[in-house]
């Protein structure tokens, strides 16, 4: 009996679940495309961020200022993965944690790029109405001892996780449905020299 | 000689169209008579009215305005005084023409004043004009040398706004997609940090002091 309840409310909350997704509206191409940027663009924006908190000629208070607004790209518990050529195990970290290890790197000049940003798993949007994809990149990295030499590079690939949702906000007794893009993790994929 | 009853109705008729007609006569040159010509008593009357609005008017004694001054000129003159009283057409005469004279005193003092009110709004928006757009200063941001000259900026742009708080709107698409919304200072760091500008300016609104309280800008 206990059994026929369970089946019948699990029938009765997937099927109310499964309307619930299916009457919100589709997104038409035009606005899935600006999601689809606005996302990219968060990492692009991610990149001059962790490119900044790296550099050493970045001001320390400058430096902190941006580890602010890169922590807010993230979700909140979201991690990021460090790997080293010496190393075969990758270390995950919190995202400030990372950040502020990042800016406290024992090189007299660091070097990050990022390059080939791209999707590798498009925004699919979730029954929550949520989008997720999954963002790839590639980093070098360069440290540089105090005599200018190279002492330590490597490229690594990586992949993040995006989270899209639609939110409300009133501005100015306007109601204003904005997307908030909110990185997830940052697995390590690949690193090599 | 004897008349005919029928005979003397006719004769009767007769005397009661013309008693009527002459009695229209009568009444009609009464009344356009009494029209025209005033009685000792009312021109009198009129005289003296005249003379003390007239003396009031060129004395500077009276509250009325100079339209009123005019409009009662004006009614002075209906009256014919030039044969009686030749004095008040004089004294109309000097009073329309100090009327006159201040109309146009009023009228050049008016003139003045609006010229002077358009030179204050000139300077005062001229003051409150910024020195530098703000899509110059984002421009100066992005392009910025260094971290010091970029602040330096920021801090002028900053003064553009209500608060370093103004909200700022960042509009993907016509379809009411919006980016997280995000504050003056921090879109301002944004372009210093990223080193780009890839929007422009949509909309502004402005507080009384014609500071920025909203700023909605859009992808371009």
């Amino acid at each position: 009996m206990k059994k026929l309840l369970f089946a019948i409310a699990f029938a009765f909350f997937a099927l109310t679940g499964y309307q619930a997704f299916a009457q919100e509206p589709e997104l038409s191409p035009e606005r899935k495309q600006a999601i689809d940027s606005l996302a990219l663009e968060k990492v692009r924006d991610l990149s001059k961020y962790v490119k900044l908190i790296g550099s050493k000629n970045t001001p320390w208070s400058e430096a902190n200022r941006v580890i602010d607004r890169a922590e807010e790209l993230f979700a909140p518990d979201a991690e990021i993965g460090v790997s080293s050529l010496s190393k075969t195990k990758v270390e995950y970290y919190k995202v400030r944690q990372y950040l502020e290890r990042l800016m406290r790197l024992n090189y007299d000049r660091v070097e990050i790029d990022w390059y080939k940003i791209q999707y590798v798993s498009d925004l699919q949007r979730q029954p929550d109405g949520t989008y997720v994809g999954v963002i790839t990149i590639f980093q070098t990295f360069k440290g540089y001892d105090a005599e200018g030499r190279l002492v330590y590079q490597d490229t690594t690939k990586k992949d993040i996780t995006v989270y899209v949702k639609r939110k409300e906000t009133q501005i100015g007794g306007r109601l204003i449905g904005f997307w908030d893009v909110l990185l997830g993790d940052m697995r390590v994929k690949e690193t090599a020299h | 000689m004897k008349l005919k009853p029928s005979d003397m109705l006719k004769q009767l008729k007769s005397i009661v169209v013309f008693a009527t007609i002459a009695l229209v006569t009568i009444c009609g040159v009464t009344s356009c008579g009494s029209s025209n010509k005033l009685s000792k008593k009312e021109y009198k009357a009129r005289v003296e009215q005249a003379t003390k609005d007239l003396n009031a008017i060129l004395n500077n004694e009276t509250a009325w305005t100079l339209e009123e001054q005019q409009a009662r000129v004006n009614e002075i003159k209906k009256t014919d005084f030039s044969k009686k009283n030749p004095e008040i057409v004089e004294m109309i005469e000097r009073a329309e023409a100090k009327i006159a004279r201040e109309m146009a005193e009023r009228d050049r003092l008016a003139e003045e004043r609006r010229l002077a009110e358009e030179q204050r709004i000139r300077e005062l928006e001229e003051q409150n004009k910024p020195k530098t757009s703000l899509t110059e200063y984002f421009d100066m941001i992005a392009n910025a040398k260094d971290v010091v000259s970029a602040n330096s900026a920021i801090k002028e742009a900053l003064k553009l706004f209500a608060s370093p708080d103004a909200v700022v709107l960042i509009r993907l698409n016509n379809y009411g997609d919006y980016d997280r919304p995000t504050t003056a200072v921090n879109y301002l760091n944004y372009i210093k940090d990223q080193k780009k500008v890839n929007v422009s300016v949509d909309n502004v609104k402005y507080n009384e002091k014609n500071k920025i309280t909203e700023l909605e800008l859009i992808k371009k």
